[in-house]
C-alpha cells in the first residue's frame, strides 16, 4: 500500500519536473538575492525583481530575507561569506561593511560593471565608502545622512530660527523649554545608546569641529565630546534616557511631540509627517549645525549591492546589480518606498521632486555627506570605542581619559592588524 | 540462585574471559562516549581555538600559545566585566536563595492546611519562570521606562521620589535593575527546589523538637536549615551557574551599556566572537567564564562536603 503511494508520488513529480523542463530551451540560473527586510511594502522590490526575469529569460532571482537587525546581517554573511561557498550570489550590504568584506576578499569587484564615468553619476560619499584599494567593491542601492529635525511651530511662536552652530542649539532649546513651561518637552533628543547609531553622532559633532574621534585636533575632538556630556549634564536639554536611545525611540518622543529637536536619518520623514502623527505639518529639516568656522558634517549611512566571489552567475548579477540602480528601479524605490536615490540626476527630476519635495532639502546634505571612517578595522574599532563614548554621555569618564583611551585602542587595533596581516603575507 | 548462576557461568567461562572490571568499563563505555561527544567535545575545541588567533575577515588564522589569554590578563573591558558579572551573579543569587526560601516555607505551610489555594499559589509562583527571558526582559524594559513606565508612575503616585529615575539609562541603577529583573524571574525555581526539599523532612522531628520545647525558630536552625543544607548547595550551583553566564537578562535591557556599566563577561564574549568575530580572542573569554564558574561551584561543593563532615 505505502509502497504503492510512493510509487505514484515518484511518478507524479518525474513528470512534473519533464514538464517545467519542456518549456525553456536554456537551462535555468538561479540568482539567490539576501537582503535585509525594507521597511514598507516587499512587493515594491519583487515586482522589480520580476521585471528583470522578463527581460532575462531563464533567470529565476529568488530573495531571501534576513532580518533587519544589522548586526545579525553582519554575522550571517561573515559566517557563510567566510567559508568561501556563499549561499547567495547577490548581497544588500550596510555602508561600513564594503572595506571589511572587500579586504576579506569575500566580494568581487564590480568595476567592470560600472565604468568610472558612470561611477561619477552616483554621490560621491557611497562611492568612497565603496571604493577599496582603487576598486569599486559594492554599487550604492540606497542612501542615508544624518539630519536635523526640528519643530517649525514651536520656534515659529517664539520668532526663532533653525540652529546653524551647536551652542545656538543649546540657546535656543533652553530659551523655549523656559517659555513653553511644559515637563513633558525636551529640547534636543539623539541616538545616545552604546551602539553604532551612538558612533554616527559622535562623528558627526567632532568633525563639524573640524576634528575626526581617532585622528585629528585632540583638543577640538575633547571640546566636542564634552558638548555631548553638557547636551545633558549642564545645558540639560537631552534627557538622561537619551543615553539607552536608539533611532526608534528617539522617533517616536520626537513624533509624540515631546521634543523640540532631533537628530536622525531621512526614514522619519514620512512617519512623522503621515495622517494621525502629533507633530504632522509642524516639523521642519535642516543640516545638522556646527561649530563656529566649520560646516555641517552629516554622516554617510545606507545600503550597498555586492556579489560574493563565489556566485558562478557573475554576468548575470552584475546586469541584476545595473537593473536595481538604474535611474528607473531607484526612482520607483524613492516613490513607492521611501528610500533616497543614489543617483544625482534624480535629485534634479521634476516629476520625482513633485512626488517627494523633501529630497530637495536632502540633496545638498547627502552630498556633503561623509563616510564613516573608510578603513576595513571600521567595525572593530568602532565595537572598542562605543563604550568609551557611552561611558562620556553618561558622565561616567571625562571626556579627556575617554579620548585618550579612545585614540590608544584604535591605534593598538590598526597596528597590531597591519602588522599580523604583513606577517602572515611574508 | 542468580547468585550461584553466576558463579557458575563465570567458572564454565564464556567465549571471552574478563574481569567484572573490565566488563564493568565495557558498559559504561557508551554512555561515556555519548557525553564526551555531547559535552566534551565541544569544550575542547573552544580551548583549541582560544590558543590561535582566527580573524576570517583578515584571513587570519594560526596558532598563538597563550597569547589570547595574556592579553586577557592586561584587558581592562575584561576585568570589568569580571566584577560586573561577579557584582550581578552574588546580589541575584543571594536575594533570589532569601526569597526563595521565604517562598518555600510559605508554600509549606499552605500545604500542611487545608491547602486549597495552594494549586493555585503555585501556578502563580512558577508563572515568571515559565516565561521566556528575552519576553520577560522587554516587559521589564517597558516597566522601567522613565516617561511611561509603570515602576516610575507607582513611585510618583507613592510620592516616594520628586523626580523620575532613569533605571536604565543610570549607569548606576542599570545593573541593580538587570538584577531586580532577574530576581522576579528566577526565585521561583530556587523557591520550587527548596519546597521539594522541604518535603522530605520528616514531620517526627518537629514533633519530637516541640516536646522538647523548641520554638519555632529553633526547630528552623536546628532541624530545617541543616537538612536542607544539600538542597540549598544544589540551589547555589545551579543559580551561580546560570548568573555568571547570564546573557539574555541583561543584553535585551541594556545591550551592556550604558558606558558598559552592564556588560557581563558573556556579553563581551559575545559582542568579541559574533560582532568583531574574533574567534580566538572571543573563546579565551568564554574559556574564563567556564573557569570561573567552575571555581565557584568547586567552592560549593566543599562547602558541602565540610557541613557533611561536620553533621555526620
Amino acid at each position: 500500500m505505502i509502497t504503492g503511494v510512493f510509487l505514484l508520488l515518484w511518478t507524479a513529480v518525474t513528470i512534473g519536473c519533464m514538464q517545467s523542463g519542456e518549456g525553456t530551451d536554456r537551462a535555468q540560473t538561479v540568482v539567490v538575492f539576501k537582503h535585509g527586510k525594507l521597511s514598507g511594502d516587499g512587493r515594491v522590490l519583487s515586482d522589480l525583481l520580476r521585471d528583470f526575469e522578463r527581460d532575462h529569460q531563464g533567470v529565476i532571482i529568488r530573495e531571501e530575507l534576513l532580518p533587519a537587525d544589522s548586526d545579525r546581517q553582519h554575522q550571517y554573511y561573515a559566517m557563510n561569506l567566510d567559508g568561501g561557498k556563499a549561499p547567495f550570489d547577490l548581497l544588500g550590504i550596510d555602508t561600513i561593511w564594503a572595506q571589511e568584506f572587500a579586504k576579506a576578499g569575500w566580494i568581487a569587484p564590480l568595476d567592470g560593471f560600472m565604468t568610472p564615468a558612470e561611477q561619477e553619476e552616483f554621490l560621491p560619499g557611497p562611492i568612497e565608502a565603496a571604493t577599496f584599494s582603487g576598486r569599486l567593491y559594492a554599487v550604492p542601492w540606497y542612501v542615508d545622512a544624518g539630519v536635523l529635525y526640528y519643530r517649525r511651530d514651536l520656534l515659529d511662536r517664539h520668532g526663532l530660527e533653525p540652529p546653524r552652530t551647536w551652542l545656538e542649539l543649546a540657546h535656543i532649546a533652553k530659551a523655549v523649554l523656559e517659555a513653553e513651561q511644559n515637563s513633558a518637552l525636551t529640547g534636543f533628543v539623539w541616538q545616545g545608546k552604546q551602539y553604532e547609531g551612538l558612533m554616527c553622532v559622535t562623528l558627526e559633532v567632532l568633525r563639524s569641529n573640524g576634528t575626526d574621534l581617532w585622528s585629528g585636533d585632540r583638543d577640538r575632538a575633547v571640546y566636542g565630546l564634552r558638548f555631548l556630556r553638557e547636551t545633558i549634564a549642564t545645558h540639560r536639554i537631552t534627557p538622561l534616557s537619551t543615553s539607552m536611545a536608539d533611532e526608534e525611540s528617539t522617533r517616536w518622543m520626537f513624533g509624540e511631540g515631546r521634543a523640540l529637536f532631533m537628530r536622525n536619518w531621512p526614514y522619519a520623514w514620512s512617519l512623522l509627517q503621515r495622517e494621525g502623527s502629533p507633530v504632522r505639518g509642524k516639523v521642519g529639516v535642516v543640516p545638522l549645525p556646527a561649530f563656529p568656522g566649520f560646516a555641517s558634517a552629516p554622516v554617510l549611512g545606507g545600503w550597498m549591492l555586492a556579489m560574493p566571489n563565489s556566485s558562478t552567475h557573475q554576468e548575470v548579477v552584475g546586469e541584476l546589480i545595473r537593473f536595481l540602480t538604474s535611474s528607473d528601479a531607484q526612482r520607483k524605490v524613492a516613490v513607492e518606498l521611501g528610500y533616497n536615490p543614489v543617483r544625482r540626476a534624480l535629485y534634479a527630476d521634476e516629476s520625482l521632486l513633485e512626488l517627494r519635495p523633501f529630497l530637495k532639502d536632502l540633496y545638498p546634505i547627502l552630498l556633503a555627506a561623509r563616510p564613516r571612517p573608510v578603513t576595513p578595522y571600521y567595525l572593530l574599532i568602532s565595537q572598542a570605542v562605543q563604550p568609551e563614548i557611552s561611558a562620556v554621555v553618561v558622565g561616567r569618564k571625562s571626556p579627556d581619559e575617554a579620548l585618550d583611551a579612545i585614540r590608544r585602542r584604535a591605534d593598538q587595533i590598526m597596528g597590531e592588524q597591519i602588522s599580523t596581516a604583513e606577517l602572515d603575507r611574508s | 540462585m542468580n547468585d550461584r548462576s553466576l558463579t557458575k557461568m563465570k567458572k564454565s567461562g564464556g567465549p571471552v574471559h574478563l574481569s567484572e572490571r573490565t566488563w564493568g568499563y565495557l558498559f559504561a563505555g557508551p554512555a561515556f562516549a555519548l557525553v564526551s561527544l555531547i559535552a566534551l567535545a565541544p569544550i575542547a575545541a573552544a580551548l583549541w581555538l582560544s590558543l590561535r588567533q582566527q580573524l576570517p575577515i583578515f584571513g587570519i588564522d594560526e596558532f598563538v600559545g597563550i597569547r589570547n589569554y595574556l592579553q586577557l590578563w592586561g584587558d581592562d573591558r575584561f576585568w570589568a566585566a569580571c566584577r560586573t558579572t561577579l557584582y550581578f551573579t552574588a546580589l541575584s543569587v543571594s536575594a533570589e536563595l532569601l526569597l526563595g526560601f521565604g517562598f518555600a516555607l510559605l508554600l509549606n505551610r499552605l500545604s500542611d492546611g487545608a491547602g486549597r489555594g495552594l494549586r493555585w499559589a503555585h501556578v502563580m509562583i512558577i508563572l515568571p519562570w515559565a516565561i521566556p527571558t528575552v519576553v520577560s526582559a522587554q516587559i521589564w524594559a517597558w516597566l522601567y521606562q522613565p516617561d511611561y513606565g509603570l515602576l516610575n508612575y507607582l513611585l510618583h503616585a507613592a510620592g516616594v521620589t520628586g523626580g523620575r529615575i532613569d533605571w536604565l539609562a543610570d549607569p548606576d541603577w542599570a545593573i541593580h535593575a538587570a538584577v531586580v529583573m532577574d530576581v522576579w524571574k528566577t526565585t521561583p525555581f530556587a523557591a520550587l527546589l527548596l519546597l521539594a526539599g522541604l518535603k522530605t523532612v520528616p514531620r517526627e522531628l518537629y514533633a519530637a523538637a516541640r516536646v522538647d520545647g523548641a520554638g519555632a525558630w529553633e526547630q528552623f536552625r536546628r532541624i530545617t536549615l541543616p537538612l536542607l543544607m544539600p538542597v540549598v548547595v544544589i540551589v547555589l550551583v545551579f543559580r551561580t551557574m546560570d548568573a555568571v553566564r547570564v546573557f539574555d537578562a541583561v543584553f535585551v535591557l541594556t545591550g551592556g551599556g550604558p558606558g558598559n556599566s552592564t556588560e557581563t563577561l558573556s556579553i563581551y564574549a559575545y559582542k568579541t566572537l559574533f560582532q568583531t568575530l574574533q574567534f580566538g580572542y572571543g573563546s579565551a573569554l568564554a574559556t574564563a567564564m567556564f573557569v570561573l564558574a567552575a571555581l565557584l561551584s568547586m567552592l560549593y561543593l566543599a562547602l558541602l562536603r565540610r557541613h557533611v563532615q561536620e553533621s555526620a
